[in-house]
């Protein structure tokens, strides 16, 4: 029997264009939370502790005492849970940006669900331990000992994630030590660097022209007429990706990408040819975001006597002229 | 944008239908590693896009760093006389390490074409004439290098990634009223 289930629905846009809105909405929320944070803190009695010196003192301990008077500002006689309250609010208003930025500039494929919930909650994580730990030698040593008992090992879907990780480890780092002005610093610029990366595609356009084309030089172009390109360094580079060799997908599921004219009017003919030709399938995800081709992602079994590639065509001959193409992108 | 030039015709390597919604032009070297690495996201768009997809090589052998490039191409041509372009095409594509004059003929061979009309063949003039005519068409067309692709006569400039190829071909074969 089939299944029919929506898990999730998406709408993106395909120009990477950060709207005004967007620019607003994130000045908006800054300028709140940097006063809701300072109303908190004058709720407690915050402050330097002690008269700072210009310059660091030449001992240890007290040049130690002369940077934290100048980053942070410590409770006066406030209670450790409340203070470290403060300090975990701060930080889990200051990491939501993050996890905001994160989601707007992500593909659909490159999109990974835990890794925000990840980045929401590591700050508070981290600057609970480090208010747990203050300055207790002791205290640290036994959490590096904890932390090498426990294996923390993650494949994360993308390299530029782990950016995210460090981020919100920043900002828990910075709250828990009371440096909440850093804390705010490094949002505030790790949201910018990132919307701005992601805005101009820094370096795609040399990714396109260096790393992915043989280029000619003028002995290949000799013998062309008109021809005025200039010579290039062939890059280097070993064609990675191979094929993976074309497999029929019967007996096992298979993620099928369908590109449609329009969602509303596909959808119910694909089904039809899935509930005939599947044993099992799934609604996965649909695209139907402005700029966007329309995508409808089913995660498919192909009953036996039909096979995949069979129901790909069945899809493009029963399902036309409203499904244009059916990738299986996992063959 | 540039512009394929001259447009796809009778003179073309195609497969697919006349009527097909997007046509996909590709200038390549059978020995250009992108080229290599581009070759299975084609063969999968063929299978994806079915009757919606018609697709034609043209050659642009880059014979000053790939030495087996221009032999390779004649090879495929050859090959194509005897009627059997595509499947020395798609073998080249996968072996790009076998493309010295020895390792062509196992090709031929294996491919079961009359391996002395091919050798005979890989001299030919004719096949010299059309290549550095794909390669004159090329240079119109503003190919920068290999591979290059036109999506419906247009220069495609995206990355050659399998998503955004796809999402391309979606795109264009959309903008055909069927």
């Amino acid at each position: 029997m089939a299944q029919h289930r929506m898990s999730s629905e998406a709408a993106q846009t395909a120009a990477r264009e950060i709207g005004r809105l967007t620019i607003l909405r994130l000045t908006v929320y800054y300028v709140m939370a940097g006063i809701l944070i300072m109303c908190l803190s004058a709720l407690l009695p915050l402050g330097s502790i002690g008269p700072i010196p210009a310059e660091p003192p030449a001992d240890m301990q007290g040049a130690i005492e002369w940077f934290k008077g100048q980053v942070a500002m410590f409770p006066k006689g406030a209670p450790v849970w409340l203070d470290a309250l403060f300090q975990m609010i701060a930080a889990f208003l200051l990491v939501l940006p993050l996890a905001f930025v994160y989601v707007r500039t992500r593909t659909r494929l490159k999109f990974d669900h835990s890794l925000i919930q990840t980045v929401i909650v590591l700050p508070i994580v981290v600057t609970a331990i480090l208010v747990v730990v203050r300055d207790s030698l002791a205290l640290a040593f036994s959490l590096a000992g904890i932390v090498a008992a426990v294996r923390f090992r993650n494949t994360l879907k993308e390299s530029g994630d782990a950016v995210y990780i460090f981020g919100s480890i920043g900002i828990g780092f910075a709250s828990g030590i009371h440096a909440i002005s850093v804390a705010g610093v490094l949002s505030v610029g790790f949201v910018v660097v990132e919307l701005a990366l992601w805005k101009f595609d820094f370096s795609a356009e040399f990714e396109r022209t260096f790393a992915r084309l043989c280029m000619p030089s003028g002995a290949d172009m000799a013998d062309v007429p008109g021809y005025r390109g200039e010579p290039e360094p062939t890059p280097a580079g070993n064609g990675a990706g191979q094929a993976h060799p074309d497999r029929d997908g019967a007996g096992r599921s298979a993620l099928l990408r369908i590109y449609v004219d329009q969602v509303d009017a596909a959808r119910p003919k694909i089904e039809a040819v899935l509930e005939r030709d599947a044993k099992h399938w799934t609604l996965e995800q649909i695209v139907a975001g402005t700029g966007n081709t329309p995508e409808l992602t089913y995660r498919v079994r192909a009953r036996k006597s039909v096979g995949l590639d069979a129901l790909r065509e069945h899809l493009l001959r029963d399902a036309a002229p409203h499904v244009v193409a059916a990738d299986a992108p996992e063959s | 944008m540039s512009t394929l030039s001259p447009p796809v015709s009778e003179r073309d390597h195609v497969v697919g239908p006349a009527d097909a919604r997007v046509t996909l032009v590709e200038y390549g070297d059978f020995e250009c590693p992108f080229c290599g690495a581009l070759h299975p996201v084609v063969q999968a768009a063929r299978k994806s896009f079915g009757g919606n997809l018609r697709f034609a090589f043209r050659h642009f052998p880059l014979r000053s760093s790939h030495p087996h490039a221009l032999a390779s191409a004649k090879a495929a041509e050859a090959a194509g006389e005897q009627g059997k372009f595509w499947e020395m095409h798609d073998r080249l594509y996968r072996r790009q390490t076998e493309l010295t004059d020895t390792d062509l003929e196992r090709h031929a061979r294996e491919l079961g074409l009359d391996v002395d009309r091919f050798r005979g063949s890989l001299g030919a003039r004719a096949h010299e004439v059309r290549i550095r005519e794909d390669l004159a068409s090329a240079s119109q067309s503003g190919a920068k290098g290999t591979p290059s692709l036109f999506i419906n006569g247009e220069f495609y400039e995206g990355p050659l990634e399998r998503e955004a190829i796809f999402a391309a071909l979606a795109r264009a074969a959309l903008a055909v009223v069927p």
